[in-house]
């Protein structure tokens, strides 16, 4: 593929944007030609190394599948490639027939993580909303909200992940560092250097446990329990802060009252992890507190009572005392700046956005449709019809749970544009695809919320005929006529200077300095002077508005939904997203040399679950929910890995899809999250399998 | 320098240990001896013992001469293949994100080493800025 570099013989400083870590990068420029990727000096973040990802992003730009023209389907589902007006005049006529047929919100946009976060984000929102639609739905349906409303309901601010070098004790939940998160390995080294004891508490015996002091291994969805299992007994020992639970928050009380029946038993009852463990991990938080360092993984907020797991970690935190310092909770300050949003110029509360009457929280707190609920609109059971779709980098057909509906959904759509880098089993279905440009491509601004630092990267090279994403919604605004309101600005360069504008700091400082700014000093113990963001303005360790809602206050602990429906039809319980070191999401399947390493899907199965079911491994296997079945191969896998009676499937694969099993009915009552790491299941060996 | 890997990862599932293990550059360097050709030979910058692909024939002499199993012979290439240390600034370093490797001189890793050990130990050094030299 050709590809063009405005700058040429040159190593220019950016961002890698292969996953959401913020690594300083330098990519080296050689006649015309992007030649390697090294990792960037001076930021903080990555510490001026890199992981294999950022590396493979010039295997992405160069890939010979890159979508390069945009593509119209012909009636017999065959793609023909149009001009780019071509395509942005149709697809403004459809929208505009779409709004007049039955109104602006039956449009939505789907923003998806290959193109990013921020102001790729806000563009999406912003277009949304001047077209008049509410109906803004993005991947953090399935990733991430659940940690970020937990967060704000207790807090009110989101705790960007802390400065875990600082600590004497870490505890890590349901994630894989690693792999999910490479730049926080060199600070729990550090850590560990200075005599840091690290927990990891996960179903999956990941390569972090084997860095572990103490690895427990719970069932799935029950982090709940350990949690208010801790609180009880850091309660009962009078081992917590006082102070701040006595001047900083309300519904201390509570929370020690209803901790009573979590014992040490009960919790091993629910868990499994042995009682004198969860004592041994109680002791060792009162021997190095406040100094406590806790991150919970996207493993769980993928079950049906993952905020309030998450959100009695939250408490248990607080009440550690690990709160507004470096090591424990970060109450971030925003960088002064112009939003895109336009929630307060332009609210549509009004216009019924899709699952807010089912999940309020979300649309409330975090302005975001329930991308579920959205495939029954699609399909004609909702309140009113949902007739369009722009989806920018996203692969539902792939990562939203019920791939059978979701496929079936996106298929009685009037309207389905996809902007993308690859032809996606998403855009397959699409009527237009649009292509979409690479970080590479691109200047944007980045901001790191932990280090209070704000990035400008750096457009390296340009596909002739690709165009960014600013440029994207630009053009579509433009042809339906409120462009000139609402996507004024010419280019992406004059967005960043105008959401910097308040800020003080300009694009010429940002440029001068790759490796990033810091835009305020970061300062701790806030909370003393001034008044949390929560509506009581204290930590909330029971929720007034959540009971004003309808929910509970405090959040109780509900065993998972695979020990509330034990089934003898499906005794199996299928946990899916255990991330892969060079994969991410749905992304970077089709780089040849990653494929080395992960050259297919596969279920890891206990030995012993194997042997009684008859299955070698690389013998296929198929597993069966009662909505769907998949055939895979079988990874059996060493038995200290995971419990008897659980596996485990990546969620990416396009070949192996893994969500026709997952159910989008089973949600978490509080974000909406569908449950993807405790669906119940069977197995079944496949005989005479044609693989 | 080859296409295959140069330094392998293993995992210890039972006893939940990651080693990783790579060319030691060995002073006596059996691979470099025993090559009929003579296309191994120590760069005198970063003293990594180097294969010359332009000399190499192939023969994998030096696969069973070194005791490790570090040296390979690449598929693709028809080459041994072995860790040159990348010319002094070593990939896999850059890439560990977990500062599990190191790349230095032999004294600054010892001082590493030694750290770690007092550690385990439970000797806690003076911080330098407190030493006032007893």
């Amino acid at each position: 593929m050709t590809g063009k570099t405005p700058i040429d013989n040159t190593v220019v400083k950016t961002l890698c944007r292969m996953c959401s870590n913020h690594c300083s990068i330098d990519v080296h420029v050689r006649d015309g030609r992007m030649v390697e990727i090294t990792p960037g000096q001076g930021n903080p973040s990555n510490q001026g190394r890199m992981c294999p990802r950022g590396d493979a992003a010039l295997d992405m730009f160069y890939h010979p599948d890159r979508i390069r023209t945009p593509l119209k389907r012909q009636g017999d589902g065959s793609f023909v490639e149009i001009s780019r007006e071509t395509a942005i005049a149709e697809i403004a006529g459809k929208m505009m027939e779409i709004k007049h047929r039955c109104g602006a919100r039956s449009m939505g946009v789907w923003k998806g993580e290959a193109v990013g976060f921020l102001q790729q984000e806000e563009y999406a929102r912003r277009f949304a909303h001047a077209f008049g639609t509410p109906n803004y739905f993005s991947n953090d349906s399935a990733c991430y909200n659940g940690r970020f409303l937990a967060h704000i309901l207790v807090n009110g601010f989101w705790n960007p992940f802390s400065y875990y070098a600082k600590a004497d004790l870490i505890l890590l939940f349901g994630t894989n560092p690693p792999v999910c998160h490479p730049p926080f390995m060199a600070e729990f080294a550090d850590a560990k250097e200075n005599g840091a004891n690290l927990v990891v508490i996960d179903p999956r015996l990941n390569p972090i446990a084997c860095y572990a002091d103490i690895f427990a291994q719970p069932l799935p969805g029950t982090d709940g329990a350990m949690a208010w299992g801790l609180i009880r007994y850091l309660v009962k020992a009078g081992e917590y802060d006082h102070k701040l639970m006595d001047h900083y928050s309300i519904g201390f009380e509570e929370v020690a009252v209803y901790a009573e029946k979590f014992t040490p038993d009960y919790v091993e009852e629910q868990t499994g992890i042995y009682a004198d463990v969860v004592v041994n991990i109680a002791q060792l938080i009162i021997e190095n507190r406040p100094k406590v360092s806790y991150y919970m993984g996207a493993g769980l907020e993928h079950h049906d009572n993952g905020v309030n797991n998450i959100r009695a970690l939250v408490i248990l935190s607080c009440i550690t005392g690990a709160f507004d310092m470096d090591c424990g909770l970060i109450w971030p300050e925003d960088m002064p700046r112009n939003k895109l949003t336009l929630y307060d110029e332009l609210p549509l509360d009004g216009e019924k956005p899709i699952g807010a009457d089912r999940f309020p929280v979300l649309y409330d707190l975090r302005k975001e449709c329930h991308s579920m609920t959205a495939m029954d609109y699609m399909l004609g059971n909702g309140d009113y019809p949902l007739e369009g779709l722009i989806v920018t980098a996203a692969n539902p057909v792939v990562t939203n749970p019920n791939t059978r509906k979701v496929e079936e959904a996106l298929r009685s759509l009037d309207l389905l544009v996809v902007n993308d880098l690859f032809l996606t089993k998403t855009a397959e279905l699409a009527h237009y695809i649009l292509p979409a440009a690479s970080f590479l491509e691109r200047s944007e601004i980045h901001m790191d919320p932990k280090y209070q630092r704000v990035y400008l990267t750096s457009k390296v090279a340009e596909i002739p005929g690709i165009k960014d994403e600013y440029t994207l919604w630009h053009d579509l605004a433009h042809s339906l006529g409120f462009g000139e309101r609402y996507f004024p600005w010419e280019n992406e360069t004059q967005v960043n200077r105008y959401i910097l504008e308040p800020s003080g700091i300009q694009i010429e400082q940002l440029q001068a300095h790759p490796e990033g700014i810091q835009y305020k000093p970061l300062t701790f113990q806030k909370h003393l002077s001034r008044p949390l963001p929560t509506a009581s303005g204290k930590i909330e360790l029971t929720s007034p508005y959540l009971k004003k809602l309808g929910y509970t206050a405090i959040p109780e602990y509900v065993p998972p939904y695979h020990l509330r429906e034990k089934s003898k039809e499906y005794p199996f319980i299928l946990t899916t997203g255990a991330r892969k070191t060079l994969l991410y999401h749905s992304r970077n399947q089709n780089f040849e040399h990653f494929r080395k390493v992960h050259p297919r899907a596969q279920v890891e199965i206990h030995p012993d679950d194997a042997s009684e079911l008859g299955i070698s491994n690389g013998n296929q296997v198929r597993i069966v929910s009662s909505i769907g079945a998949l055939v895979v191969e079988a990874n059996i896998v060493n038995r200290n890995e995971l419990l008897r009676g659980v596996i485990e499937m990546y969620h990416g694969w396009e070949e192996w899809r893994v969500n026709f099993t997952t159910f989008d009915c089973v949600n978490d009552p509080i974000s909406g999250f569908p449950l993807l790491k405790g669906v119940p299941v069977r197995l079944e060996k496949v005989e005479n399998a044609l693989a | 320098m080859g296409w295959g890997p140069n330094i392998f990862v293993s995992v210890d599932m039972e006893r939940r240990r990651i080693y990783t293990g790579t060319c030691l550059q060995c002073e006596t360097a059996l691979c470099m001896e025993v090559c009929p050709v003579n296309a191994i030979k120590r760069d005198p910058e970063t003293s990594a013992v180097i294969v010359d692909n332009e000399t190499c024939l192939g023969c994998g002499m030096c696969v069973s001469a070194c005791p490790f199993g570090y040296m390979n012979l690449d598929d693709f290439l028809r080459k041994a293949t072995k860790c040159d240390l990348c010319g002094g600034n070593p990939k896999c370093v850059q890439m560990c994100m977990a500062k599990a490797l190191h790349f230095g001189s032999i004294n600054s890793l010892a001082e590493r080493k030694r750290k770690q050990s007092d550690l385990r130990l439970g000797i806690r050094a003076m911080p330098a800025d407190k030493d006032d030299g007893q």
